[in-house]
């Protein structure tokens, strides 16, 4: 664990050395997802002006809803950002047969391999979306809420990460598996909005089968003092379920590996 | 034994897609495979400290076989034991014993300086700091890494890149190296370096190497023993002496003559032929299990006089050409007669 970890660091340390030398490249990055994120917050806004109340739910606490799926998001972007490049940059180039002949776990090589830094502009746009809508909604700030913002962003974050390893998995059967990815993480944009404004169809879907809305909507709903039971705690436990259920379908993926020829 | 191979099969299960949505549909209700089989049921045994030679046309299975004893790849049927480990279940602890290095591919990071690259590496293998220093000094002495240990890989040429690949893939002193075309691309001067380096690490360390390569000079160089597949089996293993001696059966001598004779003016022996004539040069090949370069030649200058001649060793180019010709046509035949050759 604690090898694994220095890995980690030594891998991030030279990450950011071949990023400075690029540094055009990193900046445009790390602003190009907040300026993406104004856009689609602007829109919110423009919207919001016109309907003042959204299903009962005022632009604060949208905004707060919204504030940590982006962050959740962005946990995924930033360091498990591989799963969406895992066919095209490293199987298709041999790169990830390379993985499996050094002895760490493939699966922590390819995520450690490249930190996405254009996460961090997400970061930044979901922490402050979240402050700013914690001020406003005055939401007591008090030790057991921070802790509970905490562990729910984490959780949500791993939420997104298992999802997206899930369907990463089959590239060990089609190689390109962005399509698969895509089709399963677009679901997350219903989790932006509160789920109550669905079809109940749509809100048993994203708490259920695809549980993005462990990742915002039920922990924004007790933060509000709004009532949703147990769901309100149990976005860790959703997380581990499902990294465990996707951690072992990647084990039952990699003993389907063929690679591609030469 | 290092390596023992038993009954190794490998089939690739290829998706067979329609074109349109039609086909599209099928395909996801229906799927219709088309197997390949890649590996066919081979065995074979490798020791400590021998380099061998693994040889084959293009798609011949050379590099599936690799994989598999690399742990890359799960066996279809058969089994594969490094060191007395499986190498795709015990993946870890056996990448800890090997290296590998798969012709053009690099394993160092494009933008980092070879030095980086290596650290990396060394910290990847949980290297102790002292024998990672100790490594990198030799390595740079014998592969001369001295100029390129601060140039990151993407401004390599082809040959630094792959002697920087060969430090990499060594650095961490495995007991077992797998070679798929290390020599490809490089010019005559980077090969010998890279050979005389292979050499030296096996006699030095007793490093077993098993080498993929279509260059038959790395074989000469390096290699007492050859495996040779086709259509993924086994179709020869052996001493490379062995294969020179069985089908390197002709031989040519070359004589000039201190007069100009046409065809018909010279008696010649059976079991020999003209290859060419050029002049005073007579090129003839002999069968040498029949007869040999002495009586040909003793043949000849009883009836002409022959200012000088030279005998050209077999080619291992055209013997390998021999046994593939041998191999397509008439299988069955040549893999029995071929077995038999096993020393
Ligand atoms: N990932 C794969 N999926 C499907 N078929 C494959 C795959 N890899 C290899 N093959 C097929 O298996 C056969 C053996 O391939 P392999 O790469 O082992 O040959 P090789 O002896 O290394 O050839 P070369 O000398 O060209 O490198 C070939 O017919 C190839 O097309
Ligand atoms: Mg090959």
């Amino acid at each position: 664990m604690t090898h694994y970890l220095s890995l980690y660091g030594l891998f991030l340390r030279q990450r950011f050395k071949i990023l400075m030398e690029y540094r055009m490249n990193f900046l445009i990055g790390a602003t190009s997802t907040i300026i993406l994120q104004g856009a689609s917050l602007l829109t919110i806004t423009v919207v919001m002006s016109q309907i003042p109340h959204l299903n009962g739910w005022t632009l604060e606490a949208i905004f707060l809803i919204y504030g940590l799926i982006t962050l959740a998001k962005s946990i995924n972007h930033m360091f498990a950002d591989n799963l969406w490049t895992i066919g095209g940059q490293y199987i298709r180039t041999g790169m990830f047969d390379r993985f499996l002949v050094r002895p760490v776990d493939p699966l922590f090589h390819l995520l450690a391999d490249r930190f996405c830094h254009d996460g961090i502009g997400n970061f930044l746009v979901g922490s402050a979306l979240v402050a700013y809508a914690w001020h406003a909604l005055a939401i007591p700030l008090t030790v057991f809420n921070l802790i509970y913002l905490i562990v729910m962003v984490i959780s949500g974050g791993l939420i997104f990460i298992a999802l997206n390893l899930i369907t990463a998995v089959s590239a060990f059967w089609v190689i390109e598996s962005v399509p698969v990815t895509r089709a399963i993480f677009d679901n997350h944009l219903f989790a932006q909005y509160p789920l109550t404004i669905y079809p109940q169809a749509i809100g048993i879907l994203l708490t259920w089968v695809i549980p993005y809305g462990f990742a915002s909507f039920y922990p924004a709903s007790y933060l509000l003092g709004q009532e949703v039971g147990l769901l309100a705690f149990l976005s860790p436990i959703v997380a581990i379920v499902l990294l465990s259920l996707s951690y072992r379908f990647w084990r039952f993926g990699l003993r389907h590996y063929a690679g591609t020829g030469s | 034994m290092v390596i023992q191979v038993e009954n190794l099969s490998k089939i690739y299960r290829i998706n067979q897609k329609t074109p349109g949505l039609g086909g599209a549909l099928k395909s996801l209700f229906r799927p219709q495979y088309l197997d390949k089989v890649a590996v066919d049921g081979i065995s074979f045994e490798v020791g400590q400290g021998e380099i061998v030679g693994y040889i084959g046309v293009n798609g011949a299975g050379k590099s599936t076989t690799i994989k598999m004893l690399t742990g890359i790849l799960a066996p279809t049927t058969g089994s594969v034991r490094v060191l007395g480990r499986d190498p795709h279940q015990e993946r870890v602890a056996n990448a800890r014993e090997i290296g590998a290095v798969f012709g053009q591919r690099t394993q160092l990071w494009w933008d980092l300086a070879l030095i980086e690259s290596l650290n990396m590496i060394g910290k990847l293998y949980d290297l102790p700091p002292a024998h990672y220093r100790d490594q990198l000094a030799r390595f740079t002495e014998m592969l001369d890494l001295g100029e390129i240990l601060h140039i990151p890989i993407r401004n390599m040429s082809l040959g630094q890149k792959m002697r920087a690949e060969l430090a990499a893939t060594l650095i961490h002193d495995p007991k077992v190296v797998y070679l798929d075309e290390p020599t490809i691309g490089l010019d005559l001067m980077v090969k010998e370096k890279i050979r005389a380096f292979i050499k030296q690490e096996n006699r030095e360390r007793g490093i077993t190497v098993v080498l993929t390569t279509h260059d038959l000079g790395d074989i000469e160089e390096l290699c007492q023993r050859v495996i040779m597949i086709d259509m993924g089996k086994v179709i020869y293993d052996g001493a490379l002496q062995t294969i020179r001696d069985r089908f390197g059966k002709y031989r040519t001598i070359t004589l000039e003559l201190s007069a100009m004779l046409g065809t018909g003016d010279l008696d010649l022996l059976d079991d020999t032929e003209i290859e060419a004539i050029d002049g005073h040069k007579w090129r003839i090949r002999f069968d040498r299990t029949r007869t040999s370069a002495s009586k040909v030649a003793a043949h000849v200058m009883n009836q002409v006089d022959v200012n000088d001649f030279s005998l050209t060793e077999p080619d291992l180019t055209g013997i390998v050409k021999q046994i593939y010709q041998g191999a397509l046509n008439d299988i069955k035949v040549s893999t029995g007669e071929l077995a038999q050759v096993t020393v």
